[in-house]
C-alpha cells in the first residue's frame, strides 16, 4: 500500500509545470513513493467556497474519498490553494456533522464515501516532517553554499493554525534551505500574500501586493526567491516585468519552486528541474552550481 | 441508635435557585422522605432569619440531623454548621445539598432541574441519616509568620505582621528584595518615583527586628496545617558572606567576566560577581555561580582553567601564573604535553572549535618566565617534623611532593634514573618538552625544600622496608616502565623494541643517532605510538610507518599529534596488523601483516577488529617498534607482604585515598592505573598528599577520606547550549604557529613556537564564562573583609510557621512570544519594563531616552495589549498597561520633543485619580489611535518611512489601515503568571485559576485567603495588579495572618481517617501514599496509625488499603453507598 496519494491540482498540470517535475523527482531520488490519486477532480479553489460552501466540500472530498478508498493515509497537495481547500474540507466534516453528513450523502450517490482517515500535507511539510532534514542533507551533493534564498511562504500555507509552522514566525522553510547548504534571507513579507487571483479581477491591487514582496526580498539581498505556492510563483515571475514597469523599479529577481533547488542540490540538472522555465531566468544566480552542467553554457 | 429527626430546608438563594427550581415542590418531595420531620423553603437559609428558623426547628421539633440544599458548601457550610452547633447538634450531624452550582446554575429546563434537585436532596437526607456525631480539637497557633516573595505586597504584608510585634521569615527567590517595582522609574498617577517609595520600605523591612530577611533562598517544602507549618527553606550558595560584605565593590573592579545584566534586560553587563541593582537590600554582592566551569571540572587536578584564560584576556599574567599554580605544581609540563580533556569539554566548541586551553597556559607559563614574574618560591605555611618518601620523580610524584611540602612536610624523591622526571624526561621526545623547560618545572619544586635523590632503585640499591623505617608516610609512583610486546614469531630478533626501551634508549643517550635506520615499522595508535614514529623520523630512519588494527578515528593518540606526524611524513596504515617478523641473520627482515575487518558494534556500542582471512601479506622493513601498552614495574615492592596486586599487574589501592593496605603507604599514577596520563598521574599525586596529610595528622588509616570533587558545583537545570548559543558570532581558534614540516623532522627542536600577546589575548577573549564565574580567586585577592566564600554550598532551612502569605508576585511574558512585533529582530522595539528601565535615571542609558544608536528618537509608539485581551494568548485584560502608558507617554513628552501614539483597543481609567491622569495626558498632545497594532515592519513603501519602524493598525474611529513611521517601539506586554507558579501551587497545596494566577477562597469574601487554611496570597500572583491593589492586599494579607494568630488557636477537623488496629495488617502502603505524612508505623504492634492532628481526611489511603481496615469518619462506605441510593431513587 502506498502511503501518499499525489494531489497535482490544475496549476501543476499547466502553468506550473516546473514544480511537479521537481517535485517528483526529489520525490523519487529521497526514496518516497506516491501514486497519483485516480481521476482527481478540481478541489474548487477560493472561487466555488465562496458560492456554496457545501457544494465546494463535495467536490474537495471526492478527492479524499478516492486517496482513502486506494488505501493511503496522506495527500500531498502541491499547490497551496489545494492544499488549504482539501484541508479546509476535511476539518470542517471532521467538526460539523452536518456537513459531514450532505457531503457523504451526495459522496454515496457516486458510491464513494469518506471517513476522514486522510492527513493532507503540504510538500514541504512532507519533507522537512516526514522525511526528515537528516536524511535530505546526507543525499546532498551539490550544496548551493552562498546562494541569497529568500523563503517566501505566501499567505496560505501556514494560516490559518498552527498545523505545520507558526503563521506569522515560520522557520522550517529556511531550516531546508539551510540543509542543502543555501543561506537563507530573512524578509519581512515572507508570510504577506501576493495578490493570488485578484490579478484577474483588481490588477492594480494585485501587483502592488507582489512588487511589495519582491522588493522585500530585493532589500534584504537575496539572490532568488524560493516559494511552495504555484499561484506566488506566477504572480512574482510573470508580472515581474510588468511590475517593474508599473513602479518604475529593477527588480530582477528569479522565482522559482523550493523543489527546484532542493533538486539543484541533490545534483539533478537546471533543465531536469525545468528551471529553464522560469520567466525572469535564474540563470545567472545559479551559475555556480552548475559546474558539471554543460548544456546551460550551450545555452548561452 | 436515636432514631434520626431530620429537617430539611431548600433555599431559594433569591433568583439563583427558585428561577430555575421549583424549590416548594421539592420541599414537598423531601418531606416524604424517610425520617423527616420537617421540610421547608426559604428565600435566603444564609441570612440570620434563615439560621434563627433552623435553630428554632432543632428546639421545637427535636430534630437530631439537618439538611439544607443550597449554594456550594465551600460557600456556608460553616454557616449552617454553626448554626447548628449554637442549636445544641453536633456541627456533623448537619449535611449540604449543592442545588445552585450543581443544579440551577447548570440547567435551563425547570422540571428536570427540579428532579435533579430532588435527587440530591434524597441523596443528602439518606446519608444524613447515617451520620454520627464527631469531635473537634482545638490546636495552637505558632505566632510565628512567613512571607514568600518580596514585591511591595510581600513588604507590606512582612511590615505589617512585623509591626504587630510578630515575628516573619521573609522569603525572596532573586538576590534583594524588591520584586518588580524595583524596575520602575515613576509610578501613576501622582508621578511620584517608584525608589522613593519603594526604598524606604525595603529599608523599613531591614531595619525591623522582627523581620528576618531571606534572600536568594526558595521554599521547597511545606509540611503540617493551619497554624503548625514545617518549611524547607533553600538558602541557595552566595559565595558571599552576607555579614563581612561591606559592598565597597573593589571585586566589581578586578572580576574578570561580563555578562548581560538582566536586571537592564541585557542592554549593559554585569560582573560575574554583583548585586541585582544598586539599592539592593540586603545591599550585599554575591557571585553568579551556576556550575563550575567544564574545563575545571573535567580536569582531573580541576586546573582553574577558565580562571587563567578570563585573566590573560584582562592582560593580568602575573596573576593567571597564580591561578595555574594553585592547582598545578608542573605548569610549564603541562602548558605542553597534557592531553587536555577540558578541551574536548569545552563549550565553545559548540559555537566553533574549543579555547586553545592548554596552549593559553604555556603562554602564561612562558611569558612570566621571560618577565621574571609569578617565578617565586611560595613560602612554607610551617614546618612540619614528619618525613614523606616519594619512590618515582614522574608527574605523580612531582605533584605529591610539591602538595606536601607546601603543607610544610619533609619530602624526599627516589629516582631510579640519573635524572629526575620519570616518563616525562625518558619517554616525551624534545621536540614535545624541551629539557630545559622540565627543568624549570623540577627546579621550582626542588626550590621548596624537596629532596630528589637520583640513581636509586627502591627495592634494589635500598630495602622498601628501610624507606618505612626511616619516614612516616610512603607513595609509591613508579610508573610503568615495563613495555610489552605482541606475542607474534620473530619478535625477539634484534631491530625489535617496545616504544618504552626505545623511547628511553634514545631520550637518555648523549647520541641516539643510528639507534634506528632504513624503514621503520611503529604499531600501535597511542601517543608513544605517535612519538616513537617522529622520534624515528628524526634520527634519520628513510621510512616511517604506523600500524593500527583498528580505525583512525578510533586512535587513542591526540588528534593533533597524529596530524603533524603525517605532516612530517609518517606513513599510516589502519585496520592492519602484523602476524610474523621475519628474520634474517637474527635481524628484522621483513614484516608479516595481516588486514582486518571491524564487526558490527557490539552491546557496549565498541566495535572490535577481527583478520580478514587469507589477506596477508608481506612488507620490507628494518626495525619493529610495538607501542602496545605497558605495565608497571614492581621492583620496589617485589616480595613485600600486604600488598594487592591486580591481574594488570597493578598495585590495588582504595580509589578514594590511594591507601594500598600496606600501613602508611600510598600508591597512584601508572603503577595503579596502568599507562594513562600526565594529569591524571598528577591527580593521584594530589590526593595522595591530603591523604598522607590526614594518615599524618593522626587520622585512621581507614577514615581518611578524599573528597576530591567537593566543590564542583552543578547546574541545576539543563540548558539546551547549541540552542543558546545560535546567535553567538563564530570566531575560529587562534593556530599557534609551528615549525615546517620539512625543518623539524630533521631536528628534535620544539615544534610548536608559542603565542605573540596578541594572540593569546584574542584566543582568550573566545571563552564564553560557563560558570559565569570561571574561579579565577581576583575577588578574593582584593577583598579587605575576606568576605568571599568560593567554596560555599547551599543550606536547608528548617522553619517553624503557623501562617503563609504567597506573595509571588508576575512576570512579563515574553517579548519574542508575539512574533509580529520584530521584538528581539529590532534593537528599538522594547517590552515595557525595557522601557521603564531605558527612562529610569539609574538605568542603562541613565534616564536619557534614547535609541539603540543613541540618537533622540523624532517619535515612539506604545502598543497595548500585547499578549492580553487576546484569544492567542492571554484571554484577560492585564489591567495596568493603559495607565503605565499614560506614564510612560508623559516622561517622553517631558523629556524629549518625540511624538507619542498610543495604540489602544479600551483606554480603562478606573482608579482613584486616573481618569484625571488621561484627560492630563490628553491634552499633553499625546496622540491617540484606537486600534490594536497589527505588525511592526522595517520594510517602507513610502520615503517618509525609511530608515523608521512603521506600526500597522487599524484605525477603527478613522476606519482606516494607517501606517505610522516610528524611531521606537514599546510593546505593554502582558502580565503573566511566574514561570514557577505551577510548582509555587503544589508547594503550598493552592489552586491556579484558569488564567494560570493563584484562585483566592473567594473573590469578594475572603479575596486573600486561600482553600489551604493558614495559607493567604497577596499581590498579583492572584491576578495582575497595580501598586496601589498590591500594597491593599499585602496589607489585608498581614492583617488576616494577625487575627489568626491573635486568636491563639484553631479548631482542627473531625472528618479523618481512622484505622482499625484489628484489621490493619501492617502493610504500609498507606504510609508512602498519605500527601500530609499523617500516617505513622507502630513498630511494636506491627500496624499503621493515623496522626490526627496532621490527617486531611483526603481518603487516599481509605480506598488504599487493602484490606479495608481504614475509614474516612463522615465519609464512610455505609454513608456513601446511602447518598449514591438516594440520587439513583
Amino acid at each position: 500500500m502506498i502511503k501518499y496519494a499525489y494531489y497535482p491540482g490544475c496549476s501543476l498540470e499547466s502553468t506550473n509545470k516546473a514544480y511537479d517535475i521537481s517535485f517528483r523527482a526529489i520525490m523519487y531520488h529521497l526514496g518516497i513513493a506516491m501514486k497519483d490519486i485516480d481521476d482527481w477532480n478540481c478541489c474548487g479553489a477560493t472561487a466555488y467556497i465562496s458560492v456554496s460552501e457545501n457544494m465546494a466540500f463535495t467536490v474537495s472530498a471526492r478527492n479524499l474519498a478516492i486517496a482513502e478508498k486506494s488505501g493511503a493515509t496522506d495527500v500531498i497537495a502541491p499547490c497551496a490553494a489545494c492544499y488549504l481547500t482539501l484541508r479546509k474540507a476535511h476539518e470542517y466534516m471532521m467538526e460539523y456533522p452536518e456537513i459531514y453528513a450532505q457531503v457523504n450523502s451526495a459522496l454515496n450517490k457516486i458510491g464513494l464515501s469518506y471517513e476522514g482517515t486522510i492527513k493532507v500535507k503540504s510538500p514541504l511539510e512532507v519533507i522537512i516532517d516526514d522525511v526528515g532534514l537528516d536524511k535530505v542533507r546526507i543525499a546532498v551533493t551539490n550544496p548551493l553554499k552562498g546562494l541569497k534564498v529568500a523563503c517566501y511562504y505566501g499567505c496560505q500555507l501556514v494560516r490559518p493554525r498552527h498545523v505545520f509552522d507558526d503563521p506569522e514566525e515560520p522557520v522550517k522553510f529556511e531550516e531546508l534551505m539551510k540543509t542543502i547548504g543555501a543561506d537563507p534571507v530573512y524578509f519581512p513579507f515572507r508570510v504577506r500574500c501576493c495578490g493570488s487571483s485578484t490579478i484577474l479581477t483588481y490588477e492594480q491591487q494585485a501587483l502592488r501586493m507582489s512588487k511589495n514582496v519582491l522588493l522585500s526580498a530585493k532589500r534584504e539581498g537575496a539572490d532568488i526567491i524560493a516559494t511552495a505556492c504555484p499561484l506566488c510563483q506566477i504572480n512574482l515571475d510573470a508580472y515581474q516585468r510588468r511590475i517593474e514597469k508599473e513602479f518604475k523599479i529593477k527588480l530582477n529577481m528569479p522565482v522559482v519552486f523550493f523543489s527546484q533547488l532542493v533538486g539543484l542540490a541533490l545534483n539533478y540538472k537546471y533543465k531536469e528541474m525545468a528551471l529553464d522555465k522560469s520567466i525572469v531566468s535564474p540563470k545567472k544566480v545559479l551559475e555556480p552550481y552548475l559546474h558539471s552542467q554543460e548544456e546551460v553554457k550551450e545555452g548561452k | 441508635m436515636i432514631e434520626p429527626r431530620i429537617g430539611v430546608y431548600i433555599c431559594h438563594c433569591g433568583h439563583n435557585i427558585a428561577g430555575t427550581v421549583d424549590v416548594v415542590e421539592v420541599a414537598k418531595f423531601a418531606s416524604g422522605l424517610p425520617y423527616v420531620v420537617v421540610s421547608r423553603d426559604y428565600q435566603f437559609m444564609c441570612s440570620d432569619s434563615g439560621q434563627n428558623l433552623i435553630k428554632e426547628d432543632i428546639k421545637e421539633h427535636n430534630l437530631n440531623r439537618v439538611v439544607v440544599a443550597s449554594c456550594s458548601p465551600l460557600m456556608h457550610e460553616i454557616t449552617f454548621r454553626t448554626a447548628c452547633r449554637q442549636a445544641g447538634l453536633n456541627q456533623y450531624e448537619f449535611t449540604m445539598a449543592n442545588i445552585r452550582e450543581h443544579v440551577s446554575w447548570v440547567a435551563i429546563d425547570m422540571a428536570s432541574a427540579t428532579e435533579k434537585a430532588k435527587a440530591q436532596v434524597s441523596a443528602a437526607v439518606r446519608r444524613a441519616a447515617l451520620l454520627e456525631p464527631l469531635e473537634t480539637r482545638m490546636v495552637k497557633i505558632n505566632p510565628t509568620a512567613m512571607v514568600v516573595g518580596s514585591g511591595v505586597a510581600g513588604i507590606e504584608a512582612a511590615l505589617r505582621i512585623a509591626e504587630g510585634g510578630k515575628k516573619v521569615y521573609l522569603v525572596e527567590k532573586k538576590s534583594s528584595i524588591g520584586g518588580n517595582m524595583a524596575y520602575l522609574d515613576k509610578t501613576f498617577p501622582t508621578l511620584d518615583c517608584a525608589a522613593c517609595i519603594l526604598t524606604p520600605k525595603m529599608v523599613a523591612v531591614k531595619n525591623n527586628p522582627n523581620i528576618e530577611i531571606l534572600t536568594y533562598s526558595e521554599v521547597e517544602e511545606v509540611k503540617g496545617f493551619v497554624g503548625n507549618f514545617q518549611v524547607k527553606v533553600r538558602k541557595k550558595a552566595r559565595y558571599v558572606d552576607l555579614e563581612k560584605c561591606n559592598a565597597c565593590q573593589d571585586c566589581v573592579e578586578v572580576c574578570p567576566v561580563s555578562v548581560p545584566n538582566e536586571f537592564e534586560f541585557g542592554h549593559n553587563d554585569r560582573k560575574a560577581i554583583y548585586r541585582l541593582f544598586p539599592q539592593a537590600v540586603p545591599n550585599t554582592f554575591l557571585i553568579d555561580k551556576q556550575e563550575t566551569t567544564p574545563c575545571k571540572a573535567t580536569c582531573p587536578i580541576h586546573q582553574d582553567a577558565a580562571g587563567y584564560i578570563a585573566l590573560v584576556a584582562k592582560e593580568k599574567y602575573k596573576e593567571a601564573m597564580e591561578v595555574i599554580r594553585r592547582a598545578n605544581p608542573l605548569p610549564a609540563v603541562c602548558g605542553r604535553v597534557c592531553f587536555h580533556p577540558c578541551e574536548t569539554e569545552c563549550r565553545r566548541k559548540l559555537v566553533d572549535e574549543p579555547i586553545a586551553i592548554q596552549q593559553l597556559k604555556r603562554f602564561v607559563y612562558d611569558w612570566c618566565y621571560e618577565h621574571g614574574v609569578g617565578m617565586e618560591i611560595p613560602e612554607i605555611e610551617e614546618e612540619k617534623k614528619e618525613k614523606v618518601a616519594i619512590i618515582g620523580s614522574g608527574p605523580s610524584g612531582l605533584a605529591c611532593a610539591y602538595d606536601l611540602r607546601q603543607k610544610g612536610y619533609k619530602v624526599t624523591i627516589f629516582e631510579a634514573f640519573d635524572e629526575p622526571g620519570g616518563m616525562l624526561r625518558t619517554c616525551i621526545p624534545e621536540f614535545r618538552l624541551p629539557r630545559n623547560i622540565l627543568d624549570r618545572d623540577i627546579d621550582y619544586i626542588k626550590g621548596m625544600g624537596v629532596e630528589i635523590k637520583t640513581g636509586i632503585k627502591v627495592g634494589k640499591d635500598i630495602d622498601f622496608d628501610k624507606l618505612r623505617e626511616d619516614y612516616d608516610a610512603v607513595y609509591i609512583a613508579t610508573g610503568a616502565y615495563a613495555g610489552k610486546k605482541m606475542g607474534i614469531p620473530g619478535e625477539d630478533a634484534e631491530g625489535v623494541f617496545d616504544s618504552v626501551e626505545f623511547l628511553i634508549k634514545v631520550n637518555m643517550t648523549a647520541k641516539p643517532k643510528g639507534i634506528v635506520s632504513g624503514n621503520v615499522m611503529i604499531v600501535g595508535g597511542g601517543n608513544s605510538a605517535v612519538d616513537a614514529a617522529r622520534v624515528a623520523l628524526r634520527l634519520g630512519a628513510k621510512k616511517v610507518d604506523i600500524y593500527y588494527r583498528r580505525t583512525e578515528r578510533e586512535m587513542p593518540a591526540d588528534e593533533f599529534e597524529v596530524e603533524q606526524a603525517r605532516a612530517e611524513g609518517v606513513g599510516l596504515n589502519i585496520m592492519t596488523a602484523p602476524v610474523e617478523i621475519l628474520t634474517e641473520n637474527g635481524k628484522v627482515k621483513a614484516v608479516r601483516c595481516i588486514r582486518m575487518d571491524m564487526t558490527e558494534p557490539d552491546e557496549t556500542g565498541r566495535r572490535r577488529p577481527v583478520p580478514i582471512e587469507g589477506s596477508e601479506y608481506e612488507v620490507d622493513y628494518d626495525y619493529v617498534i610495538m607501542a602496545i601498552s605497558q605495565e608497571p614495574d614492581l621492583t620496589a615492592i617485589e616480595g613485600k607482604k600486604g600488598f594487592e596486586i591486580t591481574k594488570w599487574n597493578t598495585i590495588d589501592v582504595n580509589s578514594d585515598n590511594m591507601t594500598t593496605g600496606v600501613k602508611g603507604v600510598f600508591a597512584g599514577g601508572d603503577v595503579v592505573r596502568g599507562p594513562a596520563s600526565v594529569v591524571e598521574a598528577m591527580c593521584d599525586g594530589k590526593k595522595a598528599a591530603i591523604a598522607i596529610d590526614q594518615y599524618l595528622s593522626g587520622v585512621k588509616e581507614k577514615d581518611i577520606k578524599v573528597d576530591y570533587d567537593a566543590n564542583i558545583v552543578k547546574r541545576k537545570e539543563e540548558v539546551d547550549w547549541v540552542e543558546y548559543y545560535k546567535e553567538k558570532a563564530r570566531q575560529s581558534r587562534v593556530k599557534m604557529r609551528e615549525l615546517e614540516p620539512e625543518v623539524r623532522r630533521k631536528n628534535f627542536d620544539e615544534v610548536l613556537l608559542g603565542f605573540s600577546e596578541d594572540e593569546a589575548i584574542k584566543e582568550a577573549e573566545r571563552c564564553l564564562h560557563c560558570g559565569p564565574c570561571v574561579e579565577c580567586y581576583e575577588c578574593v585577592r582584593v577583598c579587605e573583609p575576606e568576605a568571599i566564600i568560593h567554596d560555599d554550598k547551599d543550606e536547608i532551612i528548617e522553619l517553624d510557621v503557623g501562617t503563609i502569605i504567597v506573595a509571588t508576585g508576575y512576570k512579563q511574558m515574553d517579548g519574542a512570544e508575539v512574533k509580529q512585533f520584530m521584538y528581539g529582530r529590532h534593537p528599538d522595539v522594547l517590552t515595557a519594563l525595557e522601557f521603564e528601565r531605558l527612562v529610569n535615571a539609574a538605568g542603562f542609558t541613565e534616564g536619557k531616552i534614547v535609541t539603540s544608536k543613541g540618537k533622540e528618537p523624532e517619535s515612539i509608539a506604545i502598543l497595548h495589549c500585547i499578549g492580553s485581551r487576546d484569544e492567542n494568548y492571554h484571554k484577560y485584560c492585564s489591567s495596568v498597561c493603559c495607565m503605565y502608558a499614560l506614564k510612560l507617554a508623559h516622561l517622553v513628552k517631558e523629556r524629549t520633543n518625540a511624538e507619542v501614539y498610543q495604540l489602544y483597543i479600551d483606554m480603562r481609567a478606573k482608579g482613584k485619580g486616573y481618569e484625571e491622569f488621561y484627560n492630563r495626558l490628553l491634552r499633553e498632545g499625546v496622540r491617540f489611535i484606537r486600534g490594536r497594532a497589527a505588525s511592526v515592519t522595517t520594510f517602507y513603501l513610502y520615503p517618509e518611512e525609511k530608515g523608521k519602524i512603521v506600526v500597522r493598525c487599524e484605525d477603527t474611529l478613522l476606519n482606516r489601515i494607517r501606517r505610522i513611521p516610528v524611531d521606537m517601539v514599546v510593546l505593554c506586554m502582558a502580565i503573566e503568571p511566574t514561570e514557577d507558579a505551577q510548582r509555587i501551587a503544589n508547594i503550598f497545596n493552592i489552586s491556579r485559576s484558569q488564567d494560570g494566577f493563584f484562585l483566592e477562597k473567594h473573590p469578594k469574601l475572603a479575596p486573600v485567603e486561600t482553600a489551604n487554611d493558614g495559607v493567604f496570597i497577596a499581590g498579583a500572583c492572584q491576578g495582575p495588579k497595580d501598586i496601589p491593589d498590591s500594597v491593599a492586599q499585602g496589607g489585608a494579607a498581614g492583617a488576616a495572618a494577625l487575627s489568626l494568630i491573635d486568636k491563639g488557636e484553631v479548631e482542627i477537623e473531625g472528618a479523618i481517617a481512622v484505622i482499625n488496629e484489628e484489621i490493619c495488617s501492617g502493610c504500609r502502603i498507606c504510609n508512602n501514599l498519605c500527601p500530609y505524612s499523617a500516617i505513622e508505623f507502630d513498630e511494636e504492634k506491627k500496624v499503621s496509625r493515623v496522626i490526627e492532628a496532621l490527617c486531611k481526611g483526603c481518603g487516599t489511603c481509605v480506598s488504599a488499603c487493602p484490606s479495608s481496615a481504614i475509614t474516612a469518619l463522615h465519609f464512610t462506605d455505609e454513608q456513601i453507598i446511602a447518598e449514591i441510593e438516594g440520587v439513583l431513587i
